[in-house]
């Protein structure tokens, strides 16, 4: 295990702690800021794996996001399915969308990409808004939740749901460190590195880049299925492109290609989100000016603070 | 080995490789030689499949590969070395390595397994390592070598694949004396079976490398045939090797 990951670890576990701790000790509005947290890690470190390790910088990841929580939502309302397939409905629907859609988004690269993600995440979102089905503008509530009274805990709960939410984020968290640390993880940062090289040396580039994109959409999809869950509520929101630069906000503040450093960069963003806004009309110029500070005081965002030079220099 | 037959390629109205043909067998040495701007690096990327050819085609091992993209030629056993490196910069030698090797055995699409238990990997690494004479900068930064050191990364990277066909775009280009000297005792140490074609400005090199050469001129082929009938060639010698003929 190289440093970096070890230290990738141990803030990962500190983080685990911190979110353990904060969980025994918070009231109500601090459980439910928990659950929010956890979702959005998630969310954030699917992200991470398309632009910190593969060098695919999606404006668009929010469509995955949005397409779990809707398929979620609706199989669970229409269906009167069970609300956990439902739930793996949602993955299923995101990571089979990003599939069919990677296939043509991987052909393009650079501001292309960014392009093109962000065209589809938008008709994603112009679908939503005008689809009666779904509730249109509104979108539609009362999203039944899954049931763990077996487990003796109800989701509806925020103190529960958080616990829940927090232990399926160190999931994620530890799913994506093996893939990240595996031969394939490895032919992603390849890539990212120099793809021309990568070709000339006989790797499939396009099929790495699509397997990578149908990952990181079912796990968009999961957190969209949780966010579904924790608010039982789905609305276009989800889907607009601003939720898409908000996730790619939390990724690069906490440091791309680190996996916990987006997991830091959600909390971060949800907790100051809150206090801002409380404070003033102007919170989106606060948060706008502390992301800027980071980007030009931090180039590796957050994680890249906790790594000392002489690593950084020579690995 | 590696065969190309009558390739043509225009970009523009500006003809680049006009009815170029090139033959290979399996243990060849042959240079292509000319000066810039003469279709040399052209006609490798319709070798290497960056480029495809607006007529002609290539056949590798006997098999048409004209439509195959570079990863899939590269597959077929086909390797390259590029003019500027072309490394994977923010990674260690060794790392390099180890991606190089991973790739050219095909064991990429693994997710269970880490990366750097890989069976055998570490091994191979070390091997090609000492091969190209890089263990001491195994744990050095690609980007942190010194020029001649990336160039002999440059070659490693190429030979991970144990390719069958060779292509070198100017391995010595930007080396000091002694640097190329140790760089073509590399090449010349290079397996007896693999095909050979090196691209390369310096003569010395060639004449010390080759069996056979082509010269390049304005795209098409001026003349093909051991190093002692180029160097004996009226023409070559008024075009390249700037020599006066009485």
């Amino acid at each position: 295990m190289s440093t970096g990951e070890r230290r990738q670890h141990i803030v990962a576990a500190l983080l685990l702690l911190a979110a353990l701790a904060a969980w025994r000790f918070s009231g109500y509005a601090g459980e439910d800021r928990l659950g929010e947290i956890a979702v959005w890690a998630i969310f954030a470190m699917s992200l991470d794996l398309l632009v910190g390790y593969a060098g695919l910088v999606s404006l668009g990841h929010a469509l995955f996001f949005g397409l779990g929580a809707y398929a979620m939502a609706s199989l669970a309302l229409f269906l009167k399915g069970s609300p956990s397939l439902a739930l793996l409905a949602g993955v299923a629907t995101a990571g089979l969308s990003a599939l069919a859609i990677g296939a043509i988004v991987v052909r393009l690269a650079g501001v292309f990409f960014i392009m093109i993600t962000l065209a589809f995440g938008q008709m994603g979102w112009a679908y939503f808004l005008r689809a009666r089905a779904f509730g249109g503008i509104g979108g539609m509530s009362g999203v039944r939740q899954i049931d763990l009274g077996r487990l003796g805990l109800d989701l509806a709960n925020p103190a529960d749901f958080a616990l829940i939410a927090i232990i399926a984020a160190a999931l994620v968290y530890l799913l994506l460190a093996l893939i990240t640390a595996s031969p394939f993880g490895r032919m992603l940062v390849a890539l990212h590195q120099n793809e021309h090289r990568a070709r000339a040396l006989g790797l499939p580039v396009q099929r790495y880049k699509l397997a990578a994109f149908a990952l990181a959409g079912a796990l968009a999809g999961f957190a969209g299925g949780l966010q579904a869950q924790r608010t039982g509520f789905v609305s276009p929101e989800l889907l607009v492109w601003t939720t898409s630069g908000e996730v790619l906000i939390m990724v690069i503040l906490g440091g791309l290609g680190t996996l916990v450093g987006p997991v830091a960069g959600a909390a971060i963003w949800v907790v100051l989100r809150h206090i801002l806004s409380d404070m003033t009309a102007y919170w989106m110029m606060a948060m706008g000016l502390f992301f800027i500070a980071v980007v030009l005081f931090a180039g590796g965002g957050l994680m890249g603070l906790a790594r000392p030079r002489a690593a950084a220099d020579d690995a | 080995m590696l065969e190309a037959r009558g390739l043509g390629k225009a970009f523009g109205a500006l003809e680049v490789t006009r009815n170029v043909s090139l033959s290979l067998p399996a243990g060849a040495r042959h240079a292509v030689v000319g000066p810039n701007g003469s279709g040399k690096t052209t006609l490798f990327n319709l070798l290497a499949g960056e480029l495809r050819p607006d007529y002609g085609s290539v056949l590798l091992a006997g098999r048409d590969v004209t439509r195959l993209p570079p990863d899939m030629r590269a597959r077929l056993g086909l390797a390259r070395s590029f003019q500027r490196n072309n490394l994977f910069p923010d990674l260690s030698v060794r790392e390099n390595l180890a991606l190089a090797l991973a790739i050219a055995q095909r064991r990429g699409a693994v997710f269970w397994r880490r990366f750097a238990r890989l069976p055998g990997l570490a091994g191979d690494v070390e091997a090609l390592a000492r091969r190209l004479r890089l263990e001491d900068a195994l744990g050095r930064r690609a980007r942190s070598l010194a020029y001649g050191t990336q160039r002999q990364l440059e070659l490693a990277l190429a030979l991970a694949g144990a390719p069958k066909v060779l292509l070198l775009d100017e391995p010595t280009a930007g080396m000091s004396a002694e640097e190329t000297a140790a760089m073509t005792a590399l090449i010349a140490d290079l397996p007896r079976d693999i095909a050979l074609l090196i691209v390369e400005h310096d003569m010395e090199v060639v004449f010390e490398i080759a069996q056979r050469v082509t010269v390049l001129d304005y795209g098409r082929v001026l003349i093909e045939g051991t190093p002692a009938e180029v160097r004996g060639s009226e023409a070559v010698r008024r075009r390249y090797l700037g020599e006066r003929v009485p």
